[in-house]
């Protein structure tokens, strides 16, 4: 495994989050360096999505700073229920329009463009789709198409937006390998966003905590945040950790508060 | 002299119309592409309502100035600037508390009610309004010609300069967004080109076939199942067909034009329909 540099990639620092003026969340503190697998989670509303947002840029601050030490490549994966499903493009031109911020206006796509989306569609395991329409794909054929989006802007960061929902067990679970995979290189940092712990807790190595209603943000290494009182803070009630089969799976304790 | 050769020897009268509507009906062809795909079909119906209201204006501008009646810059420039301001605005505000349809429906039920009203106003023009709202595209002036010329020919540059910005923040906003692409810019270029498009085409059109111009060779296309590239051909083509097609027919069967051309544009849906039928 190549060894990743330790410069940061991007940074929120003291940052106060938020839409029209309203902060959900201040103070938030949030270091992304190269070869990272951190996952956001908490529940529905909770602030998750708004706290990726604000650290591509996408969002203003409302207050405190996003530190960029130089310009950076990113790759988006949306919830797959955001993109419509009706328009008619293939999974290859799905994939293409990754492509098109690096392009700028004015320059169309050449060969070696659609090399790279050729060879993002095989990393994810679907290059026998490119000509499919989109609309035609399944959910996890319709989310991996997205993940090749995603990887043919050759991004430092990959930003992956709850891949998860919606699916069933073994999709969920192909899915989670197939990022597994891509940051196994060691290179690629990978920031996602889940409302389920059990669905991350395999795969990432920091956990963000995030739960605007309670005021929650926090941040630590699995282990630390896999404890009973980190958990007990975000779910409100008991939790405990088991492994299964050399999987670890996370469990409400039935009855139990704090 | 037979139907046909009678027709032939009016060219005098059908050409310039005609020629308008074959441009018109390209152009909006084209744009209705997007228009159905981004789910903004109610949209382009408001804005035809807004660029009615700005002829309205500039009807009643010119009849309380005295200015000379039928100034076709005039009344354009007013349609225009009310229907690009409408195309900006209603792309720009998503209330949070509101769906989009309601904003959308606000401004269309507004602008229907001012039309009203400034037609009961008008002293001398409100025959002529009629007939831009539901469609005359009798007598056509050159100038009127050469403005949608210009228009299309607009249109046509920016979408073809910008192809792949316009469909990407059309298709896909959220990512667009997060990749650092200005959103925003590309949106607004296209409800600049749509806000351009419906007033011209709907001063010579009629705003009815203008509405179905916008929806109905789009919508064809799309039940075609054709690939992305070819819905912008094919649904051209049958905005192309629908406007002269409709042209043409009102012309031999003598029925009022705009009508007739929205009933050709929807008979285009019948192949694709069928097709869906049978899958």
């Amino acid at each position: 495994m190549a060894t990743p540099p330790t410069t940061t990639l991007v940074a929120l620092r003291g940052a106060a989050i938020g839409y029209g003026g309203r902060p959900l969340l201040t103070g938030v503190e949030l270091l992304v360096s190269p070869g990272d697998f951190l996952a956001m989670v908490g529940p529905n509303g909770g602030g998750k999505t708004t706290v990726l947002r604000s650290l591509l840029g996408a969002l203003p601050l409302l207050a405190g700073q996003r530190e960029l030490p130089r310009p950076l490549r990113v790759g988006y994966v949306p919830q797959r229920d955001h993109v419509d499903a009706i328009w008619p493009l293939t999974a290859g031109e799905v994939v293409l329009m990754g492509r098109t911020p690096g392009l700028g206006p004015l320059r169309r796509p050449r060969e070696a463009d659609h090399r790279l989306v050729a060879a993002a569609l095989q990393r994810v395991g679907i290059g026998e789709l490119a000509a499919r329409r989109y609309g035609d794909l399944s959910g996890g054929q319709r989310q991996r198409t997205l993940i090749a989006r995603a990887l043919a802007a050759e991004p430092e960061l990959l930003a992956v937006d709850e891949p998860t929902n919606g699916m069933d067990p073994a999709a969920e679970l192909a899915t989670m390998d197939v990022l597994r995979d891509l940051h196994a290189g060691g290179v690629l940092a990978v920031v996602m966003v889940s409302h389920r712990l059990d669905a991350v807790a395999n795969y990432a190595h920091t956990l963000a905590f995030v739960d605007h209603e309670r005021g929650l943000f926090r941040v630590g290494s699995l282990d630390e945040m896999l404890r009973p009182e980190p958990l007990s803070t975000l779910y409100g009630r008991a939790v405990e950790v088991r492994e299964v089969g050399g999987r670890r799976l996370v469990q409400p304790v039935f009855g139990e508060r704090p | 002299m037979s139907g046909l050769g009678s027709f032939l020897a009016a060219r005098e009268i059908w050409q310039t119309p005609l020629v308008a509507s074959v441009m018109a009906g390209a152009l909006l062809g084209f744009l209705g592409v997007y228009v159905v795909l981004r789910r903004t079909v109610f949209v382009s119906a408001a804005l035809t309502q807004l660029s009615t209201v700005g002829l309205v204006v500039g009807l009643f501008l010119e009849e309380r100035l005295h200015e000379v009646p039928e100034h076709v810059h005039h009344q354009l420039g007013m349609a225009m600037g009310f229907a690009v301001a409408g195309a900006l605005l209603l792309g720009a505000l998503r209330p949070r508390r509101l769906p989009a349809e309601a904003t959308v429906g606000a401004a269309w039920v507004a602008a229907s009610a001012a039309v009203v009203l400034g037609i009961s106003r008008l002293m001398h023009a409100s025959h002529d309004l009629g007939g831009m709202v539901f469609g005359n595209a009798v007598a056509v002036p050159d100038d009127e010609l050469w403005m949608i010329g210009g228009v299309a020919l607009l249109c046509a540059a920016l979408h073809l300069a910008f192809a792949k910005e316009i469909a990407f923040a059309s298709f896909d906003p959220e990512t667009a967004t997060a990749l650092g692409m200005r959103v925003r810019l590309w949106d607004a270029v296209l409800s600049l080109t749509v806000g351009l498009a419906i007033p011209a085409s709907a001063r010579a059109l009629g705003a009815l076939p203008v509405f179905a111009l916008l929806t109905l060779p789009a919508s064809a296309a799309l039940l075609l199942g054709l690939r992305f590239r070819t819905v912008f051909v094919v649904a051209t083509l049958l905005g192309v067909v629908a406007a002269a097609g409709g042209y043409l027919a009102s012309w031999f069967a003598e029925t009022p034009t705009g009508a007739t051309m929205v009933l050709v544009a929807a008979l285009a849906l019948v192949p694709g329909a069928l097709r869906r039928a049978k899958a």
